[in-house]
């Protein structure tokens, strides 16, 4: 149960620059590699990568926060009932238990009032169940909200994407800056090109040097994850060599993850 | 402690373990199992068989790998300091004992419960209940030593578990019932939070039975547990002293522990009133209650109700002057589950004071609500301007309605009579509770008299330009 084997991995950028597909791609190559315990952690509301991965989702961890938190407000829990035995409970209830990896979608915690206390404790009840795995993979949402309230303490590497706009750069820029605010030791912070012509890749280092972080390369363009896309197949069942696949997986090595 | 001769390692680093699906060898409870349940019950010595655990129904050998069971643990224990009420504090432990073993988990507690045993464990010979059991008794006596017998039956049989499931509901629900009879003057120790002191820096919720935190999330067994766990957390115990006052909730030690967490901003507060000393407000309170001074009474507005009170101010609005950590006299955050407290605003006349609470709101409390006041209080249905509220309120015979009526009744001239002299507007209007409250109804009362005294408050005034003349040198200017 040593903490130093295990690794926390979020992936971020501007919405539209094909995240939450790296990041499908991220957990396909762990998972031909071999790599038993995975969570995958689906923190932005707005992406979709249950549909990506193929897994119906009935229930988030915002749902089972708001069912606790109407649930207080009537009155209904017995008085010396844990609160934080309750949630920890519902979080696993809507964990996905698959057979190569776990999923965990976060939703959104929706209605008014006080919070601090259940997102106080939400922030260990998952904590506690991450450090149960070898590695932790977060879609996380561009604003980095998750981090700022903590909801995962111990990130070990931040995987900016941008595509090749000014505003997926300046996205980039934000999203490094405001991970110096949120007090979290990130070990490495990488950043990776999606949708990138292949002559554009020098953007990528000259911009990954201006800004600190360290390129891990660009992602070509492949037909295969446009067809699976629109189709709405699972990217877990891409060809083994498929470009953008063959990509990323090259990316995960370079990491050091497999 | 020695785990000597244990298949598996016993030790608090396994705290927090999780089993996957893919590894566990079976599950007992969790949602896919009906009934399942935990329950310890104080016994008397000649009824525990100290040591033993008994496996009633399939040991784990005979249950198929990757199954789902049902499972009810049920603990007797013994001892001269053994009583009923330490039950559930023994009971809470089972969760924490049960993950020291290696390659088990257990969620949660009560009635839904949720355990798993690994593969590798079951391998390594944790192949027989026996063994958790074993690990609990050595774990339980060594930390509660007040614990003299013990006695583990863990029960896989459906048909009994079934049987015993009815049972420990009961025994639940009673206690329950218990702990909702618990009173502050039961305790010695009250709980605070500063869980909000990032928004409130002043600010600090002092948690007792009677009095749940602002935000409604903590109640006074959620402090206890919390400030228990992790002492150096948001949640501390507060140590009540010597009560001051009874009636309006003052507690020395609260006043001084409040005083220190507050770095001296506030020293004195009242538990159970809004006026003089009250508790101060976050940020995060999920009602208001304001004081209506037009009828000496006291309106409520839970965060959800978007449009204006009956003082025309709307959640927001008071929200902003209410919280920030700072004692507003007339102004207080509360939680929901006060209203059901037994000191519910007792200082200030309790629910005969309540006039006003959104209809959403007056729904949600309604069990708490004394019924022969329950068609009293108006709601933004009954009155949306302070002229209707006290119509209403005379017209229903709410017992500040029928103090309005008397007293409209004493300010108001005969009508055949010239009016000659008006009498003197009292200051002040003794409340239900006694308590002298300034603030008298204003517009009830004929503006002739002198001696009047208007308290404005949630109020906002705004002036733009503020002009000073001295009046002698204008008029001489306008002369010339």
């Amino acid at each position: 149960m040593s903490r130093s084997e295990k690794l926390v991995i979020a992936v971020a950028g501007k919405g539209g620059t094909g995240k939450t597909t790296i990041a499908a791609l991220i957990l396909r190559a762990l998972i031909d590699a071999g790599v038993k315990s995975i969570l995958v952690v689906d923190a932005d509301p707005d992406s979709n990568l249950p549909d990506v991965l193929g897994v119906k989702v009935e229930k988030t961890v915002g749902d089972v926060t708001n069912e606790l938190k109407r649930a207080i407000d009537k009155g209904e829990l017995p008085p010396t009932l844990s609160k934080k035995d309750l949630l920890e409970y519902k979080v696993f209830k809507v964990l996905k238990e698959l057979p190569t990896f776990d999923l965990l979608v976060m939703g959104r915690t929706e209605g008014e009032g006080c919070y601090c206390m259940v997102n106080d404790v939400l922030t260990e009840v998952v904590d506690t169940l991450s450090k149960n795995y070898a590695i932790t993979l977060m879609d996380m949402e561009a604003g980095l909200e998750h981090l700022s309230r903590r909801t995962d303490r111990d990130v070990d590497y931040l995987i900016i994407v941008t595509d090749p706009s000014k505003m997926g750069f300046q996205t980039a820029s934000r999203i490094k800056k405001l991970a110096g605010e949120v007090h979290i030791q990130f070990k490495r912070i990488f950043l990776v090109g999606n949708k990138f012509f292949p002559q554009q890749e020098e953007l990528l280092y000259k911009y990954a040097e201006e800004i600190g972080v360290e390129p891990l390369g660009v992602v070509p363009y492949d037909e295969n994850v446009f067809r699976y896309n629109l189709e709405g197949t699972s990217l877990l069942s891409l060809p083994s060599d498929s470009p953008a696949l063959m990509a990323v997986r090259e990316m995960v090595k370079k990491m050091g993850l497999i | 402690m020695s785990f000597e001769g244990f298949p598996v390692e016993v030790s608090p680093i396994y705290e927090g373990q999780r089993i996957r699906k893919e590894d566990m060898y079976v599950e007992f409870g969790g949602p896919s199992v009906d009934r399942k349940f935990e329950l310890v019950l104080a016994a008397s010595m000649e009824e525990v068989e100290d040591g033993a655990v008994k496996i009633i129904g399939p040991d784990l050998t005979e249950l198929k790998e990757g199954g789902s069971y049902p499972l009810g643990i049920l603990i007797r224990v013994a001892g001269a300091k053994v009583e009923k009420d330490l039950e559930p504090v023994i009971e809470r432990r089972i969760h924490m004992y049960t993950n020291y073993v290696e390659g088990m988990m257990h969620l949660n507690q009560r009635y839904d419960i949720w355990i798993r045993i690994s593969k590798k464990s079951f391998k390594k010979g944790l192949t027989s209940l026996k063994w958790w059991g074993l690990a609990l008794i050595r774990l339980f006596k060594a930390e509660m030593p007040f614990i003299e017998k013990m006695e583990v039956n863990f029960i896989t049989d459906p048909e009994k578990v079934k049987e015993w499931y009815q049972k420990a509901l009961q025994i639940y629900e009673a206690r329950d019932a218990r702990a909702r009879t618990i009173r502050d003057e039961d305790v010695d120790m009250f709980y605070g939070c500063v869980l909000c002191q990032s928004f409130a820096p002043q600010h600090v919720c002092v948690i007792s039975p009677n009095r749940v935190s602002l935000c409604g999330a903590m109640n006074w067994f959620d402090a206890r547990a919390a400030a228990s766990v992790d002492p150096k957390g948001p949640n501390f115990p507060i140590p009540k002293g010597k009560c001051l006052d009874p009636i309006k909730g003052e507690y020395e030690g609260v006043n001084e522990v409040v005083a220190k967490r507050s770095m001296g901003a506030v020293k004195r507060v009242f538990l159970y009133s809004m006026f003089q000393y009250p508790h101060t407000s976050c940020g995060c309170f999920e009602c208001i209650a304001f004081y209506i001074p037009e009828v000496d009474g006291v309106g409520f507005v839970h965060r959800g109700f978007r449009g204006p009170t009956v003082n025309g101010l709307p959640f927001s609005t008071m929200a902003a002057q209410t919280g920030g950590g700072i004692q507003t006299e007339g102004f207080l955050g509360v939680g929901i589950e006060y209203f059901r407290s037994p000191k519910f605003f007792q200082a200030d006349g309790g629910w005969a004071r309540v006039v006003w609470m959104p209809s959403e709101l007056k729904e949600r409390v309604k069990d708490a609500i004394p019924p022969e006041l329950y068609d009293k209080i108006a709601t933004e249905k009954d009155a949306k301007t302070i002229d209707e509220l006290k119509k209403f309120l005379m017209e229903k015979g709410h017992p500040l309605g029928i103090k309005l009526k008397e007293m409209e009744a004493a300010v108001a001239p005969p009508p055949e009579k010239p009016v000659e002299a008006v009498p003197a507007v009292p200051t002040a209007v003794p409340s239900v509770a006694g308590i002298e409250v300034t603030g008298i109804p204003v517009s009830a009362v004929p503006t002739a008299g002198g001696g009047m005294k208007i308290i404005l408050k949630g109020a906002k005034i705004t002036v733009k330009k503020l002009i000073v003349k001295k009046v002698e040198a204008s008029k001489k200017v306008e002369k010339k």
